[in-house]
């Protein structure tokens, strides 16, 4: 078949041993791929009852039928049941590494069990070497990266955990392709857990593609529409993901001191307009994209990449800090560590606010600009008081006794939106199935940025609707492995073209999102069966009771329950959040 | 000049970067959106109104135009007051996250 190269392979850590894994014939046209298969497969493999840090638990590494064919086919998407909030869990990453692995004769790798000293895995032509890494534990991510490129092959793509990986932090992340990163919810804990430092892959096997002619032109016009487009062509190409900063900031809902105020004085000092005219170096693109929003960038001491707009709010403005280079270098030191930027400034922010209600005994104070690269250095090692925050503000919050001073949703932390700033995306956060997360459905889309609907931020009426649309719209993406940058210049007719266009098939518009739609409700539905439901949906009361004091979000508070209600009502679940027996069934699940 | 005559307007994104300007200031006691875009054209010397508006003049899908914080789009768009003390924040499409 074509696109998908109908190869997935198993390996486990334990025992050594290898096999490829039988895919039922009418799952790749069910959930595609990416985080859609690696969620399918995860489900038929583990349980509820699984311990995400065991050494049966799986780490999925999956790629979709249209990794290195199109524009933007260079992600791949890691999925297990994560560390730190025990949902279901994928976390996607740019780069190449997803159109290396399939050109390493791979659609997917299903890693179990857990190496008896540290091992990394070398990928070419269809075959998995278990390699010892026991020189390279320690080593942060990029030293990794050259080291095993070094040991392989020059033109080896490698996904890494560094130090935070190893010691097993509950937000660790996996690093690929220098900077880019599978971020969210502790996927590099998990890798570890399996003693499993690396994986390269390298190849030069060819993706088959159905209709070759067909999709020269498409991405010749897709080309033309992606320059042409003033988002994709102009503003990310030029000024990357943090011009957000002031976009939010004017809108009073761009988060200060952990959630607690909604206008950053400071906002212009960090902004993506301001790193464009002080730390840019050049702008960076993952493998076949067009639009280039990475930055490459550059302080008085280091130079790396970013901070994109979530990591400059995280380590910024949720802490009081305003020094770019600061923040700047916190962020480089979190990808060389492995850590999620999003969960080390949530963290930290409900530190600052413990340190300063007087229970927390850390020397710990908002605007501490100073500090910041020895608290991240000290999560990733586990040391000290960092050992306290390698653990995530939840479970920070609760040893000090104050369970709502952590901004997260079923134990991940919120990202760079105040929710009472808008209704729409504070429904989308209650009802990830991942926890605080802004990509599940990116409701500031129509509710800020006027794309592609411009909804009042204020209205509850409609949010509803919209927010099941773009959770299932945004789990097909995942499916694909496609940016999501690119929903901001085409529609999913577009998605549904390119999709026949390399297998061949004959896909619809509505088929495409009826997956998205069975995918969403499978994670739900292994989510309560790990005893999550609609208690967990929910905000920390900071959104609901206390009204924000300033700025043109002035006195808003997130009105949940009538969303929610109507939420569950249109997924077809029943008033605690589980999906009814008709809903499982008209899904084929 | 008085806070009261004076309307504050602000550039964000490429807008800015084209402007070569973080902001101006117009004496202006009252005005309505569309006219004062084109205040701000002569006031900069720029031709700046294609990152914001279609022909038609109307707003690209992506233009946010605030009147202190609040979207025009919840206004009357382009027919939307500001007046002597507001502050009014042009935004070119963006995108991110």
């Amino acid at each position: 078949m074509s696109g998908w190269l109908g190869k997935i392979a198993k390996v486990d850590l334990s025992s050594g041993q290898q096999e490829i894994v039988p895919i039922p014939a009418d799952w790749q046209r069910r959930y595609l791929g990416g985080r859609g298969l690696g969620v399918k497969l995860y489900t038929t493999l583990c349980s509820p009852a699984t311990d995400p840090l065991a050494a049966d638990n799986a780490l999925i590494f999956m790629t979709g039928p249209l990794n290195g064919t199109v524009m933007t086919s260079g992600r791949y998407q890691v999925i297990s049941r994560s560390p730190l909030t025990l949902t279901i869990c994928d976390s996607s990453s740019g780069g190449s590494f997803g159109a290396v692995l399939k050109q390493a004769g791979l659609d997917g790798l299903i890693i179990q069990g857990r190496a008896k000293s540290p091992v990394f895995l070398a990928i070419h032509e269809g075959k998995i070497e278990i390699r010892d890494a026991g020189h390279l534990w320690g080593l942060n991510t990029q030293q990794t990266q050259r080291a095993v490129i070094g040991e392989t092959d020059r033109k080896a793509s490698v996904a890494c955990i560094g130090p935070a990986g190893e010691n097993q932090v509950l937000f660790a992340s996996i690093l690929n392709d220098k900077d880019r990163a599978a971020g969210r919810g502790g996927m590099g804990a998990v890798m570890g857990s399996k003693n499993l430092k690396a994986l390269a892959v390298y190849g030069n096997r060819e993706v088959p593609v159905a209709n070759p002619e067909a999709m020269k032109n498409l991405t010749a016009r897709l080309d033309r529409i992606v320059d042409k487009n003033p988002v994709t062509g102009k503003s990310l190409p030029v000024l990357g993901t943090s011009v957000l900063v002031n976009v939010m900031n004017a809108h009073g809902m761009f988060p200060v001191h952990n959630f607690r105020r909604g206008v950053f004085n400071d906002a212009e000092g960090i902004s993506g307009e301001k790193i464009a005219e002080s730390l840019l170096q050049r702008q960076s693109a993952c493998y076949k994209c067009p639009i280039a929003c990475g930055r490459s960038t550059k302080t008085n001491n280091k130079q790396g990449e970013g901070p994109e707009y979530e990591s400059v709010w995280a380590l910024g403005a949720n802490l009081g800090i305003s020094d770019l280079a600061a923040i700047t270098e916190a962020n480089y030191a979190c990808n060389e560590l492995g850590l999620d930027t999003i969960t080390m400034g949530g963290t930290l922010g409900c530190a600052m606010e413990l340190a300063a209600e007087g229970v927390f005994p850390g020397d710990f104070h908002w605007g501490d600009a100073g500090s910041l690269s020895s608290w991240i250095e000290d999560t990733a090692w586990q040391r000290g008081i960092g050992a306290e925050l390698a653990q995530g503000s939840r479970r920070l919050a609760e040893k000090y006794g104050r369970p709502e001073a952590a901004m997260q949703v079923k134990g991940l932390e919120i990202p760079a939106y105040d929710p009472r700033g808008a209704q729409g995306m504070a429904l989308a956060f209650a009802t990830s199935n991942r926890g605080g997360c802004h990509m599940r459905a990116y409701l500031i889309g129509p509710e800020i940025l006027g794309h592609p609907v411009f909804l009042d931020r204020f209205s509850t009426a409609g949010k509803a609707e919209i927010v099941a649309l773009f959770q299932d719209i945004s789990a097909l993406v995942d499916s694909l492995t496609l940016c999501r940058f690119l929903q901001l210049a085409v529609g999913i007719s577009t998605f549904t073209e390119m999709l026949n266009g390399v297998t061949g098939l004959d896909f619809s518009d509505e088929e495409l999102l009826r997956v998205g739609r069975r995918i969403y409700t499978l994670e739900r539905s292994f989510n309560v069966q790990a005893g999550f439901n609609r208690r967990d949906d929910s905000l920390p009361p900071r959104f609901l009771q206390e009204k924000l004091p300033e700025g043109p979000s002035r006195n808003r508070v997130v009105q949940l329950d009538e969303m929610l209600d109507r939420y569950y009502a249109i997924r077809g679940w029943d008033g605690n959040g589980v999906p009814l027996p008709q809903t499982i069934e008209t899904l084929g699940l | 000049m008085n806070v009261a005559e004076r309307i504050v307007v602000r550039f964000y994104s490429i807008l800015r970067l084209r402007l070569k300007t973080e902001r101006v200031e117009l004496a202006v006691a009252e005005t309505t959106i569309k006219e004062l875009l084109h205040l701000v054209e002569q006031k900069t010397g720029q031709k700046f109104l294609a990152e914001l508006l279609d022909d038609a003049g109307e707003m690209l899908m992506g233009t946010i135009i605030l009147v202190n914080g609040k979207n025009i789009r919840l206004l009357k768009k382009m027919a939307t007051k500001a007046r002597g003390g507001d502050t009014v924040d042009l935004i070119s499409p963006v995108g991110g996250g």
